[in-house]
C-alpha cells in the first residue's frame, strides 16, 4: 500500500514536471521573451531618433537587451519546433550557427549597453546599428516569415 | 602631350558612370532576386513561387554562355523595359519589366554597363517550374493584351515627391509585390495601388504600403519609414521578413538618406485603401 501510495506521488510529480517543460508553455514563454526584446528594441530607437526624450529610460532599455538576450539559445529546446511557432528547423539541424548567431546578439547588447554607459554619441549609435544587425541577421536564417 | 589630360578626363568619365551603375543596380534590387540563397551574387537562381508555377531568376553576370556576356546595350535595354529577350521571346512578367519600362533609357543603360564590368561567372540557368497550362508563347499575348502605352509619370511640383515616385515605381518596383494581381498576373494599380497582396514571392501574404492606418502604414511617419528603409526596423521594434530583408540588406540600406527621404515622401502621398 505504501509503496503504492509512493509510486502514485512519484508519477504525480514526473507529471507536474513534464507540463512544465511542455513545448507549448515553452514555445509561448519564448514568444514573450521576444516580443519584449522587441519593444526595448522598438523604444531605444525612438529615443536614438530623437522622437521622445525620458529622461534616463535609454539605459534602462540597453540594460534591459542585454538582460533579455544574454542566453537566447536557451529559448530554443530540442522539440519545441513544433505547433504555433515561427522558429525554423534549420535552428536544430544548423545548431552551431545557431548558437553563434545567438551569441552575436548577446555580445552586440551588451556592447550596446556599455556604449550606453558610455555615454558617446557615435558609439551609442554604431552599436544600436549592430544589435539590430544581429536581430535581422538571426530572423532572416531562422525564423519564417510573418504572415 | 594634349592626349594626357584627355585620357585622364575619360577614365575619370567612366569610373563616374561605373559608380553611377552600380548605384542604380542597387535601387533597381536586382541582386536580391537574382541570387540565390546563400549563391553567387547575380547568378540567378533564386525561386519565385506563384500561382502561375516556381520561377527561377536567371544569371545576369557577363558570362558569355549562361549570362548576358553577350548582350549589347540596346538589348539590356530591351529587356529590362519592354520584356524582350534578345532573340525576340517574350518574358514572364515575373521579371517587373511592367515597372522597369518607366526607368530612363539612360538609367537602364548605365546598369548594363555596370553588369557588363562585372566578374562573369558561370552558372547554368534553371527551367521555370510552370503551371500545366502556361506557355512562354502566351507570353507575346499577355504583353499585347496588358502592356498599355505607357503614360509618363504624374510631375508634381515637389522634385523630392517626384524622385521618390521614381524610385518606388520604376526602380524599386514595390508594386511587383506590394500590388494585388489580377487573374492573369498583372498589377491592380487603378484600385488597388500598394495595398498588399495575398501572394507575395515566398508565397506568403505581403503587407498593404499605402497610408491606411489600419491595413496600411499609415500610423508610420516619414522618418518611421526612412529608418525601416536604412534598418529593416519596423516602429514595433520587430524586424521585416523574407525577400523584404534582401530588399534592405541589397537595395533600399544602399541608397542615400536623401533617396530614402524621397521614397519616404513619396510613401507618405500614396492614397490609403484597405488590403484586397
Amino acid at each position: 500500500m505504501k509503496t503504492g501510495a509512493i509510486a502514485i506521488a512519484a508519477l504525480l510529480s514526473l507529471t507536474s514536471l513534464a507540463h512544465a517543460d511542455e513545448p507549448e508553455n515553452f514555445i509561448k514563454y519564448r514568444q514573450s521573451m521576444m516580443t519584449a526584446i522587441g519593444g526595448h528594441n522598438g523604444a531605444a530607437s525612438q529615443i536614438l531618433r530623437g522622437k521622445v526624450a525620458p529622461p534616463g529610460h535609454l539605459a534602462m532599455h540597453a540594460n534591459a537587451l542585454r538582460d533579455l538576450a544574454s542566453d537566447l539559445a536557451a529559448l530554443f529546446p530540442e522539440g519545441s519546433d513544433f505547433g504555433e511557432t515561427k522558429a525554423k528547423a534549420e535552428i536544430w539541424s544548423d545548431w552551431s550557427g545557431f548558437e553563434k548567431a545567438a551569441g552575436d546578439s548577446k555580445t552586440a547588447t551588451a556592447a550596446f549597453a556599455e556604449a550606453v554607459a558610455g555615454g558617446d554619441a557615435g558609439n551609442i549609435e554604431a552599436a544600436f546599428k549592430q544589435v539590430g544587425e544581429t536581430c535581422k541577421g538571426c530572423h532572416k536564417t531562422y525564423r519564417e516569415k510573418d504572415d | 602631350m594634349l592626349r594626357w589630360p584627355a585620357l585622364v578626363l575619360l577614365a575619370a568619365v567612366s569610373v563616374a558612370q561605373a559608380t553611377d551603375g552600380e548605384y542604380l543596380l542597387n535601387a533597381a534590387g536586382c541582386v536580391a532576386c537574382h541570387t540565390a540563397e546563400g549563391g553567387r551574387p547575380l547568378a540567378g537562381g533564386r525561386a519565385f513561387v506563384t500561382p502561375y508555377g516556381t520561377f527561377y531568376s536567371p544569371n545576369i553576370t557577363p558570362d558569355r554562355e549562361t549570362g548576358i556576356g553577350t548582350w549589347s546595350r540596346a538589348q539590356f535595354v530591351a529587356a529590362l523595359k519592354h520584356g524582350t529577350s534578345p532573340d525576340g521571346v517574350a518574358y514572364f512578367p515575373v521579371f517587373p519589366y511592367t515597372s522597369y519600362r518607366l526607368m530612363s533609357d539612360q538609367d537602364a543603360g548605365a546598369i548594363h554597363d555596370h553588369l557588363q564590368s562585372l566578374e562573369p561567372y558561370q552558372q547554368q540557368n534553371r527551367e521555370h517550374d510552370l503551371a500545366w497550362w502556361l506557355g512562354r508563347w502566351m507570353m507575346k499575348l499577355w504583353q499585347w493584351w496588358n502592356l498599355d502605352p505607357l503614360v509618363p509619370m504624374p510631375v508634381t511640383k515637389d522634385p523630392m515627391i517626384n524622385r521618390g515616385r521614381y524610385l518606388v515605381d520604376a526602380l524599386g518596383h514595390c508594386g511587383e509585390c506590394h500590388t494585388p494581381r489580377n487573374w492573369s498576373g498583372v498589377m491592380v494599380r487603378q484600385s488597388h495601388y500598394l495595398a498588399g497582396s495575398k501572394q507575395g514571392p515566398d508565397g506568403d501574404a505581403v503587407p498593404n504600403i499605402t497610408t491606411d492606418r489600419s491595413n496600411g502604414i499609415g500610423k508610420w511617419d516619414a522618418d518611421d519609414l526612412q529608418y525601416f528603409l536604412e534598418t529593416g526596423a519596423l516602429p514595433n521594434g520587430d524586424y521585416a521578413g523574407g525577400l523584404m530583408t534582401d530588399v534592405i540588406d541589397n537595395s533600399t540600406s544602399k541608397l542615400t538618406a536623401a533617396d530614402r527621404k524621397a521614397m519616404a515622401a513619396y510613401l507618405k502621398t500614396v492614397p490609403a485603401v484597405a488590403t484586397p
